[in-house]
């Protein structure tokens, strides 16, 4: 089978395996086989197809017969959709084993109507990156976000339907965007095939009014500052293994969106356009971890990584359409293969991230960060795996995070050498707030897996959870494999990444890498090799163990001691450090940014003689993006709701009237 | 691409950091004690300290995980991996073809980031207060030890730590830049921080929160993760003398040339401990809410520089 037939074959399973599973509705965990099961077997066929177009280096077109007069049905792989079936499809294949058992939690809870909002989801996103049309992209946006707000929902609590709205209210406004510089060049080409996009002739002007259109509404949904806020909402409250897509690949459709527009379709564009992408990518990898550092809810701390993950993939974006602005073929390539590469890498840790996060539910049943710890005596291989994903996403090398922040860092540096005056004055500032970013994050996931797996256990929740079933592990073993492959597979990952970019842009390919290395065009200006750090970490392991062969006394071993000593006091679970204080350094530090207040109540009762008064320290945290841009928005919408409702009495008669109106205007405009 | 030569400096420049970390931190506490007009212990006192604890008995809290067991081990190799990227003795990084001075700075991140997962995982509140405090003052250094490294590295057009130094060598980049030495104050503050003494003492602060992350290690692990911090000071001021100050480095990696560079980096590095004694034992320790304004300070002087470097071009 070629390419085609096989990323036709992942669509249609994915497709049959909802209907089948919603057909199967009541059969409780048959349906959960059946979701599960087929994703699988889909998600080989995306990656085997996706695999075919990237080795062969060409992609494919596949049209259909236009049922619609403006525009016709065509599917249009180049390199960089087949990047993103890949990298899609290798989150699905994980997601989808682990599925298996995590989906156990629903048996009861409709699981063929979750497995049928699952696959369709996956199959939106893949139709999304693989449609070269833009009306059919655009029906397909539209049903991703809607699927995905069903999912958000699915737990129909509280929460979940104020998340829910959230979501659905920013997507649509994004959306909105989106369809309207769609609309534009449709109106000024005459088709919405992207093809024709592609050649069509803009004025500056209305080229940067589409940049702007595409970027505030793609953004929106890719989750960057300040149109972050419906994100950690959104991304906590869904079922574990969505918010693994969802966080995982999802968001990166809309980066998948601004690489399309504005890169591919728009071309080579003004100086501020990839500036503004760099800006916003750092503002919101910044931002996205001083919030993240404070939460206590493990799936929002994830969440909000999440948004910091999308601004540092921005941040190569920028530095790419900066390098296509300035006509640097070498900014281009690094800078979109920084932001590639992370963003293959962030799928990847930040899918086995959630899943950890959904296996401590799945067991713990809380996700508060105060009532978990310990766990790692009880779930050695979760804690495991968990702390894989924890190292790689603080960039901790040899691991995969730690080679694309290089990369990104190595795009900065060449717009410092290569770029104007202003990319020489921000740029060491940039790489100065991402090296803040770095040690943020390393703290927020040193507090993540610290408090979750580590020292005792703080809940009767934490102390009774057992290991989790084993296609649960094998989920999560395949992403924490896939974290140290492609750190280690740098130097051959890093020219794979490069040719998709050249395929996209027709420029030629940037050299990066040789034998073990890459480097960054250059290799005199700066060269790396993972493979030959791991091998150097691990040899220099002879050092220390020498030593202890040398100095060591024998026979004296170890043993262990009940309790960590505690100043002579009995020890007690509640002396070790909790979520909140550990974050609070941070919160003084970063004071500005939290809207953060504290306040000491008193009560007035009386404890005890001694005592006099009892007191209560509260503590709040609030997003000021929320209640600043969120809330207005919601209150916006609503208000205009409630201003057009009349138009909607539930009177037949009165829509009646509307449909004839309509039909009138119709009449007229096509006469005319 | 693989040059012998450099490769066997490679490896003597970590043996050279594994062997005497002890000696440098033998000697701060040596002079330590003169300050107070003290005798003070012997020398090497830290060389018997660690052999006797070798010996001993380990006690683990039962709390700890492998994590807790594997900590001082990884301090141990990332920080060898270190001294072998820093171009001591030679005006080229030896291992320079495997990683640049971004690889480093991410190697004190990795050093960092298991000192606090163990410290973690030991359980103790005292580790985990540490631990807290380490990692807030890393999230205050970093940015300033990230912009200076960056500037000198685009003055320098590599981020190969070898290029960079060998230009500060070779007068490519002049001292009179005000660029450069203000870059080089902020650094040498960044430094002061990340060797962990005073004022900066507050993650193992002994009298206050019992040395933080090493509260619960015991026999040779303890000795295996003080010897791995000793030796993180030792490349962390090596870092600062090889850039900013990389004369009689040999230029071409000959046996003399190289004794004699190892020599005159060993008396550099010693002025570098008498610089940081006098520093250390003439302030108290600060709080963990007063260092931001030195580290703020710090950083201002980094983009005071920075200003400079913008204004030369």
């Amino acid at each position: 089978m070629g390419a085609q037939e096989l990323l036709l074959l992942a669509v249609f399973l994915y497709v049959a395996g909802a209907v089948a599973a919603l057909i199967f509705n009541g059969s409780g965990k048959f349906a959960n086989y059946l979701t599960g099961l087929s994703a699988f077997a889909a998600s080989l066929a995306g990656i085997a197809s996706a695999l075919l177009v990237l080795t062969a280096g060409a992609g494919f077109r596949l049209d259909a017969p236009g049922w619609i007069p403006f525009t016709r049905f065509t599917l249009e792989v180049d390199q960089l959709s087949a990047f993103m079936v890949l990298v899609i499809s290798f989150l699905v294949a994980a997601v989808s084993l682990y599925s298996l058992s995590y989906l156990d939690e629903y048996t009861r809870k409709n699981p063929g109507v979750l497995g049928f909002f699952i696959n369709i989801f996956i199959a939106s996103m893949i139709l999304v990156v693989t449609v070269g049309n833009g009306f059919y992209f655009l029906i397909f946006w539209e049903i991703m976000t809607l699927v995905s707000y069903f999912l958000v929902v699915y737990e129909q609590n509280r929460e979940a339907l104020r998340a829910g709205f959230l979501y659905f209210l920013v997507a649509h406004a994004g959306a909105a965007l989106i369809m309207l510089s769609f609309i534009i060049l449709f109106l000024t080409t005459g088709s919405f095939d992207f093809a024709v996009f592609r050649t069509a002739k803009l004025t500056p002007v209305l080229s940067s009014v589409l940049f702007v259109l595409a970027f505030v509404g793609f953004s929106a949904k890719a989750g960057a500052v300040p149109l972050h806020f419906w994100l950690p909402e959104a991304h906590s409250v869904a079922p574990s293994n969505v918010s693994a897509l969802l966080s995982g690949v999802m968001i990166k459709t809309a980066i998948y969106g601004i690489i399309r527009v504005c890169m591919d379709f728009l071309g080579a564009g003004d100086w501020w356009w990839g500036f503004l992408v760099l800006l916003i990518g750092i503002v919101s990898a910044v931002l996205g971890m001083i919030y993240a550092l404070t939460q206590h809810d493990l799936k929002r701390l994830l969440a909000f990584s999440s948004i910091e993950n999308i601004g540092i993939i921005l941040m190569g974006v920028g530095v790419g359409m900066l390098g296509l602005a300035l006509n640097k073929p070498l900014l281009v390539g690094l800078g979109l293969l920084a932001g590639l590469y992370h963003l293959l890498n962030h799928a990847t840790f930040k899918g086995l991230l959630f899943l950890g996060a959904g296996s401590v539910i799945y067991r713990a049943h809380t996700r508060n960060l105060e009532e978990l710890g310990g766990l790692a005596k009880v779930m050695p291989l979760t804690a495991f795996i968990f702390l894989v994903g924890a190292t790689s996403i603080a960039a901790i090398p040899p691991l995969n995070g730690f080679v694309s922040k290089w990369f990104v860092y190595q795009s900065l540096f060449t717009l410092g050498i290569e770029g104007g005056f202003a990319d020489k004055v921000f740029v060491p500032l940039f790489a100065m707030l991402l090296a803040m970013t770095g040690a943020l994050t390393a703290m927020c996931f040193v507090k993540a897996y610290g408090t979750t797996f580590t020292g005792s256990f703080r809940s009767d929740h934490a102390e009774k959870a057992r290991e989790v079933p084993f296609p649960m592990l094998l989920g999560k073993a395949i992403l924490g494999l896939g974290c140290l492959v492609f750190g280690l597979g740098a130097p051959l990952i890093a020219p794979r990444i490069v040719a998709v970019v050249a395929g996209l842009l027709d420029t030629p390919a940037v050299p990066v890498s040789a034998a073990f290395f890459v480097f960054p065009g250059d290799a005199a200006q700066a060269a790396l090799s993972t493979p030959l750090v791991a091998v150097l970490l691990i040899g220099f392991l002879v050092l220390p163990l020498l030593l202890l062969v040398l100095y060591g006394g024998a026979g004296v071993g170890s043993r262990l001691d009940a309790t960590p000593w505690a100043c002579g006091y009995r020890y007690i679970p509640q002396m070790t450090y909790s979520s909140h204080a550990f974050a609070q350094p941070l919160q003084i530090i970063f004071r500005p940014f939290y809207l953060f207040s504290a306040t000491l109540q008193e009560f007035g009762l009386t404890a005890g003689a001694y005592f006099s008064t009892r007191v209560a320290y509260l503590v709040q945290v609030e997003d000021m993006w929320e209640k600043f841009i969120g809330r207005p928005l919601a209150r916006g919408v609503q208000g205009l709701g409630s201003l057009i409702q009349f138009l909607q009495m539930g009177n037949v008669r009165l829509y009646c009237t509307y449909i004839i109106v309509a039909l009138v205007i119709l009449l007229v405009t096509i006469r005319l | 691409m693989f040059d012998a030569k450099l490769l066997l400096i490679g490896f003597l420049q970590a043996l050279f950091v594994l062997l005497l970390a002890p000696f440098f931190a033998g000697l701060s506490r040596v002079l330590r004690a003169k300050m107070h007009s003290r005798k003070g212990p012997p020398l090497f006192q830290y060389y018997y300290d660690i052999i006797k604890l070798m010996k001993r008995q380990e006690v683990r809290p039962a709390q700890a995980t492998w994590v807790f067991r594997a900590t001082p081990y990884i301090i141990m190799v990332s920080t060898l991996l270190i001294a072998t990227l820093i171009p001591m003795w030679v005006l080229q990084s030896p291992f320079g073809i495997i990683g640049d001075m971004i690889l480093v700075i991410y190697l004190f991140a990795m050093v960092r980031f298991f000192l606090a997962v163990s410290g973690f995982d030991s359980g103790s509140g005292f580790a985990q207060i540490g631990v807290a405090r380490e990692l807030a003052l890393g999230i205050l250094v970093e940015p300033t030890i990230m912009l200076v490294l960056f500037i000198v590295a685009l003055f320098a057009g590599s981020t190969n730590l070898g290029a960079m130094s060998e230009m500060i060598a070779l007068g490519k980049i002049s001292y009179a830049t005000p660029a450069i030495w203000l870059g080089m104050a902020a650094f040498a503050v960044a430094t002061f921080i990340e060797t962990g003494k005073l004022p900066f003492d507050l993650a193992e602060a002994e009298q206050e929160v019992q040395e933080g992350p090493l509260t619960e290690y015991s026999g040779p692990g303890l000795a295996l993760v003080k010897w791995g911090l000793f030796m993180k000071q030792v490349v962390v001021a090596s870092l600062f003398v090889a850039i900013f100050f990389p004369f009689g480095s040999a230029v071409v990696p000959g046996f003399l040339g190289v004794l004699g560079a190892a020599v005159l980096f060993f008396l550099k590095l010693i002025c570098y401990y008498v610089i940081l004694a006098v520093v250390e034992n003439s302030v108290a320790r600060l709080t963990l809410f007063g260092s931001p304004r030195i580290t703020w300070v710090a950083l201002g002087i980094a983009l005071l520089s920075f200003v400079f470097y913008l204004v030369q071009i």
